[in-house]
Order: C-alpha cells, then structure tokens, then sequence
C-alpha cells in the first residue's frame, strides 16, 4: 500500500522531467524584464522598456555594434554630403516584413513622416527637426535633406525611436502600440499586461541562420528580490542587470553565469557651482584630490573603469585625464586650508531608490570627512530630486548616474552653458555646439576632446566613472548580447544548449 | 504564585535591561570600541572576532558601536514623543472631559480623526510635508501619538468628575483649575505612566521603520532601522548585520511592554485587591 504515491511520485517526476526535455528542444527563452511596458508603439514614448522589446521585432536602418560604432542594417551603405545637408542611405533588396510586405524606400518615407508628424506627438520628435525633405529616387534609395548640418542624426537613426513600420500598415492605421509588424528578427505573438509579451521566430529575416531561438518569452518581474531567485532557480533563462549586491550568490551558482562589461553609465558626483564656496575652483579641485574613485567604484558600484571627463570612459570619444587630480588627500587639505572653507557645512543629496549612489555618497561623505570638510547626507525621493536638485538646483553636491548617449551631442548638450551644476564657460559650451555640426569622427573628436578637457580641468563633478555592468544568464545560454549603449538586448545570435 | 514570581522576574529582568540600555547610550562614546561611521574598508563584512564583537557591516564599520550609538536616537524619539503626546494629549483630554459638550465633542472629533490614520502612513505624511529628519520623526510621532493620551485622560476624568469627594470639593466652592491639579491628576497619573510606557514602545518601532524607509535619520548616523535597511541586502553573505539590530530592537520593545504590565497591575487597586 504505502509503495503506490511512491510509485505515482517516480512517475510524476519523470513525466516532468520529459516535459523538461521538450521544452529545452523547442528552444524557448524566458527573459525577465524589470516592469511592463507603456506601449509597444516605438513612436509613442521614450520609455525605455519599449525599446528593449520592440528591438525584436523591429530594425533601423543602421545600428550600434556592440562597442557603440553605427554599422549598417536595413541600409546597407549610406554617404553624406561634403557640406553635410544631403544624406543617402542605399536600402538591402532581400527584407520582409512580417506580414509579408516587401521593404523599400515608401517605408522609411512613410515611417519618417509618422514620427514628424506633430499629431504623433512623439518625444523623440525634435531629434528630427533638422530633415527638411525626404526623397525616394527608387525603391531602394532613400535621401534626406537637412537644413542645417547635423551628425547626431545617424544615432537618431540608429535608435529605437527610428524602428522602420510598414507603409501599408501606417496608411490603414494599424494598432502599433498593442501588435507590433516590423521586419524583425522575431514575430509579435501575445502580450498579456503586468504579466508576460511573447515572440516567435522569423523564418524570413534577412540575416542568413539567425535568428537561433523559436521563441522569446519576457516575464514582466519588477521585483529584484523575485528576478534573481528566478535565474537561480532555472524559471528565468537571462536577467539585463545583476545588482552587485547579489552577485556572490548568484556566482556560487555553478548553473548561473555571469558576464562582466562595461556600461555607457557617467557615475558622478556633481556639485553647485553657483554656491559659495564651491564656486571656487580650488574648492572643486580639493573635492576632487579627496575622493578616491577607484575605491567608490568598486564597493557601491561593483567594479568599473575610473573616469576623468563627461563621458562614458567606454566611448569612441573618450579621452583620459587622469593624470590632473589624482587621489591626494594632503593636496585638499592645503587647498582647503587655502581656502578658508573650515567647518562650513555641506549636503550632498541623494535620491534613495538608489542604494548604490547611497552607499556611494556613504564613502564620500567619510573621505571628505578625513580632509576636514564638514558634509552631511540627505536622502530624497526621485521626485523630489528632479523636482528640488536637478532642476531647482537646490544642492552642494549630489551622486547621480547619467546615462551614455549613442552620441556624444546626447550626453553633452548645453553643458557650459549652465544644466543642473550651474557651470558657465564659453569655450566648452562653442565647441560641443559645433561638434553637432560636424560628421567627420576626426574632426568630431578633436572638438570634444577640446570641451572634455576643459571640463575635466574646471570639474564641476567628481568624475567617478563607468561602472559594469553584470549580466546574469544560466549556464546553457550562449551569445546573449547586450548593446550597452542603447541599453537593450539582442537575442539574434542567441542559443540554448 | 509561581505564575506572579515569574512575572516579577521578568519585570526584573526588563528593568535592568531598559537601565543598561539608557546607560550604554548616554555613555556610548565612552564604551563603544569605535566611532559609529568609522569605516575599515579592508575589513567589509567581517564575522565577528575579538577586534568587533559583533562584527562588520559593509563598510567594515563596528557593528556593536552602531548598535551602542544607535540606542541614542531611539531612546530620544521615544522620550520627546512621549512628552509631546502626554502634554498635547493630556491637555486636550482634561479641556473635553472637564468642559462643555460642545468642547469635548469637537475636541474629541480632531483626536478620532488623527486616531483613524495607520500610524506609520501618518508619520510618512507628516515627514515628507516637514522634510526627513530626527525632530521631524520626533514631532511627526508625538502628534500621532496624541489621541491615545487624550481619549484615556478624557474618560479618566469624566469618572473622577461624577466622584462624591470632587462634587463635596466643587461644593465648598474649589475652582476648576484647582481641581484639576489637586483631584484629577493625581489620580490618572498611574494609567498615564502606563501608557507611556506602551507609548514609548511604539516610538522606538516607527522611528526604527521611518529609518528603515529612508526617510528617518540619515546615513551615515547609527540608527538601528538603517542597519536593518543595510543588512537587508546581504541576509546570506553577512546575517549578524540584521542580527543585532533586530535582537536590541526585539528586546527594548519587549521590555517596555513588560515593564508597562507589571505597572498598570501595580498601580490597579481591584486586581490588588483580589490577590
């Protein structure tokens, strides 16, 4: 009697354990996305989870490669005019879409037409004020016209917000934002809210043997705590973010691995040069003698690479200063010294549902402490940090993370000429101006590193660095790719083994 | 018998911890080994050993000198809140139940009011409104506490006012004013302590949940709901970081409980009176 559950349990479990087996051959890969998306209509938010999706089911013309440089995807070559006003993008003869659509220029007419359209009230939309015409010679050629020179326009085109539509399904007025059509590597499928968005293979998609995977499954988890016990328990097959803190367990998980690369994130600490006395450059310079970076990168941010400037140390058009302020604790001591600063008090604010820029402030304030400033810590909610520090400017100094932009022009935009820190020099704002101007990357470079380098030497932030980024897969994945600086992931090249 | 030794042991047993407690945090920069934000880098996460008791947290600071200087600001917010609520509550319980209808009515309807709110919702409220902070946690608890004292103060009164010796007093001609200094008062007083003591309990909780939430006292001060809030991510690598804090957080409120029974049976002349 007491042999029968025992019998009905062996075969319970071998049943599970075939079921196992046919759900590793038919090669599905559960994906957990950290929250439910607003709209799967590329041109309808700039919220990032959409983007992250919709890289699937759709493509650009061009695209970022892994290390951040624009290589070509629906056009297969594209030219600029000498004086930088007329661009032409040659499109590839052999694409799909999903519904079976043929892909030629009346669809990136169409798609460019849609986002510039005002009724779309697309956020992204200003990115395209510089085109002033869109011509279609043939089927297969597309040229812009601009009415100024623009080079950030290609990482516009490189990005999510610049997803290619089918024309035939924007002129009979297609629910995008629920059935994304593109021409993809997978194929819309079902999305159910707060709960999970599938996607099927698309057997027709134009790069050759790609891509690997019968179907990608997004399980919306917005819990951290959830997220990582579903990798390591084997429910999740790939995780976007591992947070440091949970990396020595996931580690000790021979089912789990993990992999380290560098995001396009600027961990800095920022501070208020219109206050007194940090308007001093001395003062600034001190701060920055105090900090050790390496250290604050390594314990709040999980490792990374030690900044110098306002870029992503990452990025093609980084360049290394760090030889001006290296850590040297007696240095601010005498600048401060020197400055009279004495036991004046000073808050750096912090918005808490960051505890790595929290535990980052931790260290600081201490080190800042050990040369004699006087700093105390104030934590704030998000809301209130955008709303009291980043556009109030009501702060001494404050721990931020800013995002890398595809170009440069995204991250450095109007800085010297004011942004969140109160910094003022002509120079620097006159060259990132003209840097947008200019599509040569050597002529490109030379401008900003000219900027970057008054900002590293004039250092309204600490420059902290790029910190990695972890990357949680089980074991039996292969060639999970991230593109860090669109920050969304690409599962064409994707295996389970 | 063995039931009311057994209690007297553990109001024993309490009392003494609660006199250790407040002597560890006045004298806390005497006795704890290290300043509480001292951070070691070299030593994160260290069990603990004979250099730190009870270890490290991560950022290698000493757990047990936290722990120490974390008693202060929970014994703080507990006494200012207390006094806050007895002085605001007190008052408003001896307006409603010594005056007219109209008084007690309106008075008692703003107290009910305030009592309606969950307390920890309330004081975010109050925090986010006056920004975060220890006064602010201070004043935010005392307010919310309030209503308690009031309703016991007001029904304390009301059956003290219908006593024969206060209507012989009223009728050789005593003021309210006097009344209520010489009669009231000294007769609510022991449900009063009581109630501190309850009072004071609960303070101890919401301030170390305010911390927790972030919006309490800010890092890098000791409090024991920031360390709470920093071990919470490291339960597996380093679990003597919730320990501590939890178990001196666990103890106090115990104590004061306890110590707040044995009281209220002390002070209560029928169940005296049955023993």
């Amino acid at each position: 009697m007491k042999i029968v559950p025992k019998k009905g349990f062996i075969v319970g479990m071998l049943a599970l354990f075939a079921l196992c087996a046919v759900a590793a051959q038919s090669a599905t890969l559960v994906f957990g996305l950290s929250g439910n998306p607003d709209t799967l209509d590329p041109q309808k938010t700039a919220g990032t989870l959409t983007f992250q999706v919709d890289k699937s089911f759709y493509d650009t013309l061009v695209e970022p490669d892994q290390t951040g440089k624009i290589v070509p995807a629906l056009a297969q070559s594209w030219s600029i005019s000498p004086d930088g006003l007329v661009w032409t993008f040659n499109l590839r003869k052999d694409v799909n879409f999903q519904n079976g659509q043929v892909f030629t220029s009346k669809d990136v007419k169409a798609t460019l037409d849609r986002i510039m359209d005002e009724k779309m009230a697309s956020p992204k939309r200003s990115e395209y004020a510089a085109i002033k015409s869109i011509r279609t010679p043939d089927a297969y050629t597309v040229v812009l016209t601009l009415s100024q020179p623009y080079a950030p326009l290609l990482a516009t085109l490189a990005s999510g917000w610049s997803a290619i539509l089918p024309s035939e399904l924007i002129a009979s007025g297609h629910n995008f934002a629920a059935e994304p059509v593109g021409t993809g590597p997978f194929k819309f499928d079902k999305w159910i809210r707060d709960s999970k968005i599938t996607m099927v293979r698309n057997d027709k998609y134009w790069i050759k043997g790609t891509p690997k995977l019968a179907k990608v499954e997004f399980q919306i988890i917005p819990e951290r705590a959830v997220q990582v016990q579903g990798l390591s328990l084997g429910s999740i097959d790939a995780l976007e973010f591992v947070d440091p803190d949970d990396l020595p367990m996931l580690q000790a998980n021979p089912k789990v691995t993990i992999k380290k690369e560098l995001s396009s994130l600027i961990m800095v600490m920022a501070m208020n040069c219109a206050r007194e006395p940090l308007n001093d450059l001395r003062v600034r310079q001190a701060v920055n003698y105090a900090i050790d970076k390496q250290t604050v990168l390594d314990i709040a941010y999980g490792g990374g690479r030690v900044g110098s400037t306002f870029l992503d140390t990452g990025n093609p058009y980084y360049s290394d200063f760090s030889s001006l302020y290296p850590y040297n604790p007696d240095k601010a001591r005498q600048l401060l010294k020197d400055t009279g600063v004495g036991n004046r008090e000073f808050t750096i604010a912090v918005p808490q549902n960051y505890p790595l820029h929290v535990k980052a402030a931790e260290l600081m304030q201490q080190m800042l402490a050990k040369v004699g400033m006087n700093v105390k810590i104030q934590l704030m909610d998000w809301s209130t940090w955008l709303s009291s520090v980043y556009t109030g400017g009501n702060f001494d100094f404050t721990v931020i993370g800013h995002t890398g932009k595809l170009d440069p022009d995204g991250t450095l935009a109007g800085y010297g000429a004011g942004k969140y820190v109160h910094w003022y020099n002509a120079t620097a704002a006159a060259k990132i101006k003209e840097a947008a101007t200019v599509s040569d990357f050597g002529a490109r470079k030379k401008l900003y590193t000219d900027a970057l380098e008054i900002m590293a030497k004039d250092v309204p932030f600490v420059y902290i660095g790029t910190s990695y980024r972890y990357v949680g897969t089980r074991s039996n994945v292969f060639d999970f790719r991230m593109t860090p600086s669109l920050d969304s992931f690409d599962f064409r090249w994707t295996e389970l083994r | 018998m063995a039931l009311r030794r057994s209690r007297n042991v553990l109001f024993s047993l309490s009392a003494l911890y609660l006199f250790l407690l407040v002597t560890v945090a006045i004298a806390a920069p005497l006795v704890a080994p290290y300043s509480p934000t001292d951070q070691f880098l070299d030593r994160r996460f260290h069990a603990p050993d004979a250099r730190n008791p009870l270890g490290t947290d991560d950022f290698g600071r000493d757990i047990l000198s936290r722990l120490m200087y974390g008693a202060r600001p929970a014994l703080t917010v507990g006494i200012v809140a207390v006094s806050i609520a007895l002085a605001l509550g007190g008052v408003v319980g001896l307006l409603a139940g010594m005056g007219t209808r109209l008084i007690d009515q309106a008075l008692m309807l703003i107290m009910d009011s305030i009592l309606s709110f969950p307390t920890i919702l309330l004081a975010i409220t109050v925090v986010s409104f006056m920004g975060y902070g220890l006064v602010q946690v201070m004043v935010a608890l005392g307010i919310i506490s309030s209503p308690v004292f009031a309703r016991l103060v007001r029904a304390e009164t009301l059956a003290i006012k219908s006593e024969g010796y206060i209507e012989a007093s009223r009728a050789l001609g005593t003021g309210p004013v006097k009344l209520v200094f010489r009669h009231v008062i000294p007769n609510i007083m022991s449900k009063v302590i009581v109630q501190s003591s309850l009072t004071f309990a609960q303070a101890v909780v919401v301030e170390a949940s305010l911390s927790f939430l972030g919006v309490g006292i800010q890092p890098p001060a000791a409090s024991w709901g920031l360390m709470l809030k920093d071990a919470r991510n490291y339960l597996m690598q380093a679990p003597w970081m919730a320990i501590f804090p939890g178990v001196a957080l666990a103890l106090t409120v115990l104590s004061f409980n306890l110590v707040g029974d044995s009281l209220s049976e002390r002070f209560n002349p029928r169940l005296n009176e049955a023993r």
